[in-house]
């Protein structure tokens, strides 16, 4: 059992297939279903372990989120920012990937 | 996996409501009862989130209240309801007296701790509940426009908790709440320990929770259901506490309590309540401490005069500060000084009254005791009266000096109590008919004797309090008028102390009431030095003659102006006007002196006419008498005009030579009151009775014969024969009628002057406000009488020197050039 230690500066993202992304937590706090997620104050497993299993986003999608996540925190102070490159076939999954994880609808 | 269809996630049929809720449900009564470390987050979230993606959205929702409906209801209430013990069950009468207080406040503290602890571990696990439900939150609850979970669950535990009754027919829990918080309250300002911290935190609870799920401000559970009764409560527990402490104590310790409690009750909201509510608890304890209070406390035995009297200077201010609290005008605290000014002001005026009519045997020993320097028994009453003005201007001005001091020690120079100070010393002074007059009297005290061995700063005070007192003076005509007369006995009679005083008091008045108000004292003083010029010039002119005539009587001139001087106020008591106007007859030695100076001046002045006025003479004599081994010895006698007449007609005659009143009169012309009085000081005063009388008695009649007194023995070189009105001294009644007939008169004219004025600038004017623009012209000098207005504007119009208007609308007049 994990002990709870204090937020590290990494967290861990792992898909429904396994696939484990180790992202930076401020990053990854961008969108506020894993900032809760991750919240010390509620106590919930993942805020123990710094670890989010995502059980409904596979690997490819989830590679591509973390992607968007670094993005936006990038360039999160700048103006006439591109839009990031997405390949056409994953839109639809990334579509409701944000939706999932609440309020990441400026893709 | 990448080839995995989309779709999937969205129609799910996999999803079971059923199995999904229970999972959700397990969960939540973990988080309730705070075992949530071993729940996934991810899981509950994913599993709200695909409920909602099933569009049964509105199932959860349900779910969860009715969940929290259950858990609130079954588990929390019943654990606060067994706190509960039987006092807080009644009505706070009937519960106090069920127990101490130190039971109550031990149970109030128990149940106040359950409900701390209900509130805060709701808020927490709401907290997680809303985050794990934020999929929920965000579109079910959005899109259907239902309040938050959080919100619902908040009014949840508003209804369950707080609004269920404990027990069937019985009270439910926030009125107990509020009962007993105001029972810790009570017991606070009784001085008992509470524990403030807790209080407080119930009250957080009550302004967290809100009359609906709107949340809208104004409806704070604490403002809806706590304050109104803690006002209340308070507002009672005041009102019995004032009137007790108004029964019990004295002002001063009521001032201080009242502070103390407004104090308290501030801190209170700020320890214990919450800060919403200091202005209004402020206000409740300032309406029944102090506004609803504040009359009886300044009436109190110990009140506002007790406090004025003793000099009480922090009380005074304590009542001044509480009642500024409550109203920046003080009306009682101001109409209570007014009212003790004006009694302290009526029992001055009454004893100066008293004083001024006593008989004057009835006052003489304490007169003396008092260090009167009054020598002589016909001086007595002059003095007492002279006393009398002296008394009242120096207690008026304690007075003053008094709420002075008082104004800048406690009511920190308020200006709304500097007003109605000012206006009731104004009342004062104003109300007592003989003001004028005194203060005038005052100053001429001062000007003979007072500022004698005193530095010019003493001086300089003694100024500015005249000034002072003038200020307060409405009818300063009145004063112009004593003063002139006064002021015309010192400069003739030489019994001013210093010109420098004078002429200082003068640049004051002139300073304080303006140019016009001082040019007839100005041209006194102007006079007075033009006459010292004119003796000079006349001596030289004598000595210029050549023949060095020894015998020749030397002369001095007062030539006095005579529109500016007052010369009435030497006459009036004495003579009629008839009589005035007969000629004096001088004997030749005099009268060739008399002609000479005439001559002098007419060559100087042509036009002018020279009256003489023989009243207000005074003779240097030397004369010789014999002593008791007898010798001759010169002796040097200062009388006045008449006396030295009287004295030369006996000059060429024999010792047994007698002239009966009538001969006097006959050879002097000098009318009769002023001969008898004359001769009363030659014949019958003890201390220079150079003449005998038959028959010795007081009173001079018609008929007494007179003869030299061979007998008299002067005790001294000079000798000074009493000289009628010497001093000035408060008036008679008659005096005072005639002075009072001749400033009417002198009022007419000026109001007639200042309606022409008025009526040839404005041409037209309605009555009413005539008479306005007339009094605000006369105010600086005297506040007119609207009859007096009236009679004047009726003989102006009979004068044609206005008409009225007949078409106006309003009762008009117009200006007739």
């Amino acid at each position: 059992m994990a002990s709870t230690n204090p937020p590290t500066e990494y967290i861990t993202l792992v898909s429904s297939d396994d696939y484990s992304f180790v992202i930076r937590r401020s990053a990854a706090c961008i969108s506020p279903a894993i900032k809760r997620m991750l919240d010390p104050a509620n106590g919930f497993i993942e805020s123990q372990t710094n670890t989010c299993r995502l059980d409904n986003i596979n690997g490819l999608v989830l590679e591509k989120v973390c992607e968007y996540l670094y993005y936006n925190e990038k360039h999160k102070d700048a103006k006439d920012v591109a839009d990031m490159d997405l390949p056409m076939e994953l839109v639809l999954e990334l579509l409701m990937a944000a939706d999932y994880l609440n309020g990441m609808f400026c893709i | 996996m990448a080839n995995r269809p989309p779709r999937q996630g969205l129609n799910g049929n996999d999803v079971d409501f059923d199995t999904t809720w229970q999972i959700l449900e397990r969960a939540f009564l973990e988080i309730h009862t705070k075992n949530a470390s071993q729940l996934s987050f991810e899981e509950l979230y994913r599993n709200a989130y695909k409920i909602v993606l099933k569009k049964k959205g509105d199932a959860l929702y349900n779910k969860v209240a009715e969940f929290e409906h259950r858990w609130l209801g079954d588990t929390i209430r019943v654990r606060i309801v067994k706190l509960l013990s039987a006092p807080f069950l009644f009505n706070d009468d009937i519960g106090r007296t069920l127990a101490t207080s130190a039971e109550r406040r031990a149970g109030g503290e128990g149940v106040l701790k359950a409900l701390k602890q209900a509130w805060e571990d709701h808020q927490v696990c709401m907290s997680m509940l809303t985050d794990v439900l934020m999929y929920m939150d965000r579109v079910y609850c959005t899109d259907h426009r239902q309040p938050s979970i959080f919100a619902k669950s908040m009014g949840l535990f508003r209804d369950q908790i707080l609004r269920t009754p404990v027990r069937q027919g019985e009270d439910n829990l926030i009125t107990i709440l509020t009962r007993i918080i105001l029972d810790q309250i009570a017991m606070d300002r009784d001085g008992e320990a509470i524990d403030r911290y807790l209080i407080k935190s119930n009250v957080y609870m009550l302004e967290g929770l809100y009359e609906s799920e709107q949340e809208v401000e104004d409806e704070k559970l604490y403002l809806r259901e706590f304050e109104e009764s803690f006002l209340q409560k308070s507002a009672q527990f005041y009102r019995e506490e004032g009137e007790r402490l108004l029964k019990e104590s004295d002002a001063g310790t009521y001032c201080h309590h009242a502070k103390r409690r407004i104090d308290e009750e501030s801190d209170r909201c700020r320890s214990t309540l919450s800060e919403s509510t200091a202005p209004k608890i402020q206000r409740v304890v300032e309406d029944e401490l102090i506004r609803n209070k504040m009359k009886g406390l300044i009436e109190m035995d110990s009140g506002v005069l007790y406090m004025v009297d003793n000099d009480k200077f922090n009380e005074l201010h304590l009542v001044f500060d509480l009642e500024a609290r409550v109203d920046p005008r003080k009306p009682e605290l101001t109409k209570a000084l007014q009212q003790i000014i004006a009694d302290m002001g009526a029992k001055i005026n009454e004893a100066a009254v008293a004083t001024s009519q006593a008989p004057p045997q009835a006052a003489p020993a304490p007169e003396d005791g008092e260090g009167d320097k009054s020598k002589g028994k016909q001086d007595k009453q002059i003095n007492q009266q002279t006393q009398a003005a002296l008394k009242w201007v120096a207690d008026i001005l304690d007075l003053k000096d008094r709420f002075d001091k008082i104004w800048e020690i406690s009511f920190g120079r308020d200006q709304t109590i500097q007003t109605a100070l000012t206006r009731s010393m104004s009342e004062n002074i104003n109300s007592f008919g003989r003001s004028s007059e005194y203060i005038s009297l005052f100053i001429d005290d001062h000007m003979k004797k007072g500022i004698r061995d005193k530095t010019d700063q003493e001086v300089d005070a003694i100024l500015e309090k005249a000034i002072v007192l003038l200020r307060y003076l409405q009818d300063k005509d009145y004063f112009e008028t004593y003063y002139k007369k006064h002021l015309c006995k010192r400069l003739l009679l030489k019994k001013s102390q210093s010109t420098d005083v004078e002429k200082q008091m003068i640049a004051r008045m002139k300073m304080e009431l303006g140019n016009s108000f001082t040019l007839k004292l100005e041209a006194m003083f102007k006079d007075i030095s033009l006459s010292e010029d004119l003796t000079r010039g006349y001596r030289e002119h004598v000595a210029g003659l050549g023949d060095a005539d020894r015998k020749r009587v030397d002369l001095t001139v007062s030539v006095l102006t005579s529109m500016t001087w007052p010369l009435e106020a030497f006459r009036s008591a004495n003579e009629d006007d008839g009589e005035t106007r007969a000629q004096i007859i001088f004997p030749p030695a005099l009268d060739l002196v008399r002609q000479g100076f005439e001559r002098y001046y007419s060559e100087k002045h042509s036009g002018r006419k020279l009256t003489w006025q023989t009243s207000m003479g005074e003779v240097d004599i030397k004369a010789l008498f014999k002593n008791k081994s007898g010798q001759m010895r010169i002796h040097e006698v200062s009388c006045s005009t008449y006396a030295a007449l009287i004295l030369l007609l006996f000059n060429d005659r024999q010792p047994d030579d007698q002239l009966s009143l009538e001969e006097i009169e006959a050879q002097t012309n000098i009318p009769m009151q002023s001969l008898k009085r004359t001769l009363q000081a030659l014949a019958v005063a003890p201390k220079t009775r150079f003449l005998s009388k038959e028959p010795m008695s007081r009173d001079v009649n018609p008929g007494d014969k007179f003869s030299l007194n061979d007998d008299y023995l002067p005790k001294t070189v000079k000798i000074k024969v009493g000289v009628v009105s010497a001093g000035n001294k408060v008036e008679g009644d008659r005096e005072r009628k005639e002075t009072e007939k001749r400033n009417n008169d002198s009022r007419g004219f000026v109001i007639e002057a200042a309606v022409v004025r008025l009526m040839k600038t404005r041409k037209e004017l309605a009555h009413a406000q005539l008479l306005n623009e007339t009094i605000s012209v006369l105010s600086s000098r005297f506040k007119p009488d609207v009859n007096m207005i009236k009679k004047r504007i009726e003989s102006l119009i009979e004068r044609e020197y206005l008409e009225r208007m007949e078409d106006a609308p309003v009762p008009s007049y117009k200006y007739v050039a």
